[in-house]
């Protein structure tokens, strides 16, 4: 019938798949709700981190005194449980398609395997990383609220760690969307990805050996620890940074096989 | 136009697809019948890409679905009604499909339009949505683009009377437009309204590929006997077997002849002197013709199956 004048570049192609992906993502309560449990997480868990820090410097026992506390620390520390909350974004944005079908309609759509889940990593790793910065200025807000004089919030590192926590957050996104491509499953792919951040390599640390030490450094988790806390030991933060990016990057190549490879 | 070449599909040790060659030409509305499980749906995900042929291939417009860039300009197609977002509305489940090609946020408030879902059913979440209105919802995406090629899985599941003949005459006036219109049914009676082509697969193989006049004329005409005289009705039974005519009893004063014509009996009928009380062809119709051609398909289908074929 009509000759089709869209262009379809590959670029072209690329930017209308985010634009799909966008309305889908935007066009569902789960993304609110998941917003709103990661505003809640973060501000119950920047106050609990920070009230530890309060007693232990206030109590009497001087031996766990902690001083003056700089508000990005307490957000580092609780972006561990907040993650898991905000990885929701990413991993429903594919998991959510298996459960429903429409990953049918999104393949008949845009039947490039790659460009749909590198169209839904776009989305949902720049809403996340919108939300990151969200939940980090209000997990230092909170910090500092709590802490009072046993604050310190000096404003480079604070912004600094900020947008940390918000990269920390996106590539932890895309690595869940990576695994739920390949996996299907959210309760699957949920297990993995908490065997993978924090299981595992809680598991090698225990008995406190160099080599398992070595390995569990190689994690996700621990190598955007490592990011988070600007370590210079066992690598520079931007080798940590680098090492999560990887861990996501895969993620999503295998993603990209499974879809290739499985009918949908 | 559709192009299926030899289009196989094994899940495990079931084949669900065997072989399948067939084009489906435009122009006319192409009509997909076999039974439950005979591996239609399959034939169609394969068509869109989404499953992987075991072996042969299936094309659109010459081409593999999968290398079409902006599919939905090329073809439309209702898969599964129910496949949307429960909490997505309609018209934000068309918008995503629209952006994902390049179509224009007009164009989704014309195809809604054209399917009868007014604004307020194109808010609603997914998971209100009625089959009928998920119906016209999956009808609605696959017309968006505009394409030479349409494919609609079960289109009248759950739809109501007047939505019946809706589709009924949309399908006609696409046809007429010179588009491919392949559309699958397990409803007979109402590919005999709609289709002018049927291609009929049972377990997988193709059954027929003929115009749906020539699908029905090809079966055999049946004729009711009536006879107040079981023994002479025997007789004629006797004699028509042996003429090599297929007679089954109904009881012991009616059967039904095939394989013969209504003069012939009736000209029997009077050679043995027996009474008969009634005499009438029955045309056969395209429920009688699927059933005849797909006999052979169906004959295991209450037997042990291996492994599930979707």
């Amino acid at each position: 019938m009509n000759i089709d004048t869209t262009p379809t570049a590959r670029p072209a192609l690329l930017r209308s798949a985010v634009a799909a992906e966008w309305t889908k993502l935007s066009s569902v309560r789960t993304t609110w709700w998941t917003a709103l449990a990661g505003l809640v997480v973060m501000a119950g868990t920047a106050a609990q981190v920070a009230i530890y820090a309060l007693v232990a410097n206030t109590n009497d026992d001087p031996a766990d005194d902690r001083g003056i506390v700089t508000v990005g620390s307490v957000l580092i520390d609780s972006v561990e449980l907040t993650q898991y909350v905000v990885l929701a974004l990413g991993l429903l944005a594919i998991t959510a398609e298996f459960t429903g079908g429409t990953i049918r309609t999104t393949l008949q759509c845009t039947p490039s395997r790659g460009r749909v889940l590198l169209a839904k990593a776009a989305v949902a790793g720049a809403v996340t990383f919108a939300l990151g910065l969200v939940l980090g200025g209000v997990g230092a807000l909170v910090a500092r609220l709590v802490l009072g004089e046993w604050s310190s919030s000096p404003v480079a590192g604070t912004i600094g760690d900020i947008v940390a926590v918000a990269a920390y957050l996106t590539l932890v996104g895309v690595l869940a969307l990576g695994l739920g491509a390949a996996l299907r499953g959210a309760v699957l792919t949920i297990t993995v990805l908490l065997a993978t951040l924090m299981i595992v390599p809680l598991s090698l640390q225990e008995p406190d050996i160099d080599v398992l030490n070595r390995i569990a450094d190689v994690f996700p988790g621990v190598a955007g620890a490592h990011f988070l806390a600007g370590d210079t030991e066992p690598y520079p933060r931007l080798v940590g940074l680098l090492l999560l990016a990887a861990w996501a990057g895969t993620a999503l190549l295998l993603g990209r096989a499974a879809l290739r490879r499985r009918d949908a | 136009m559709i192009t299926l070449r030899g289009l196989t599909k094994r899940f495990g040790a079931t084949v669900a697809v065997d072989a399948l060659t067939v084009d489906i030409a435009p122009g006319r509305v192409t009509g997909f019948l076999g039974p439950n499980g005979a591996g239609k749906s399959t034939t169609m995900r394969m068509i869109l890409g989404l499953d992987r042929p075991s072996a042969g291939q299936a094309l659109v417009g010459g081409r593999a679905y999968r290398e079409l860039r902006r599919p939905l300009h090329e073809v439309g197609a209702l898969l599964d009604a129910r496949a949307i977002h429960p909490t997505r509305s309609g018209r934000a489940h068309l918008l995503a499909m629209a952006r994902s090609n390049g179509i224009p946020t007009r164009r989704v408030d014309e195809v809604l339009d054209t399917v009868g879902l007014d604004a307020r059913a194109a808010r609603k979440p997914g998971r209100t949505l009625s089959l009928g209105m998920g119906q016209r919802l999956g009808i609605a995406g696959a017309l968006l683009g505009d394409p030479p090629v349409l494919m609609f899985d079960e289109p009248v599941n759950g739809l109501d009377p007047d939505g019946v003949r809706w589709v009924r005459q949309l399908m006609r006036s696409l046809a007429d437009q010179g588009r491919t219109v392949f559309v699958s049914s397990h409803l007979m009676s109402e590919m005999q309204l709609t289709a002018d082509q049927l291609v009929v697969i049972g377990r997988g193989r193709l059954l027929a590929d003929a115009p749906i006049a020539e699908v029905i004329a090809g079966s055999a005409v049946a004729v009711r006997v009536r006879s107040p005289h079981p023994d002479g009705l025997a007789a004629l039974a006797a004699r028509l077997t042996a003429a090599g005519a297929d007679v089954q009893a109904a009881d012991r004063n009616e059967m039904t002849v095939t394989g013969t014509t209504a003069d012939r009996v009736g000209d029997l009928a009077h050679e043995l002197g027996v009474r008969l009380h009634e005499l009438s062809p029955h045309s056969a119709s395209l429920e009688q013709a699927f059933m005849e051609l797909t006999a052979d398909s169906l004959e295991y289908a209450g037997g042990p199956t291996k492994g599930g074929v979707r």
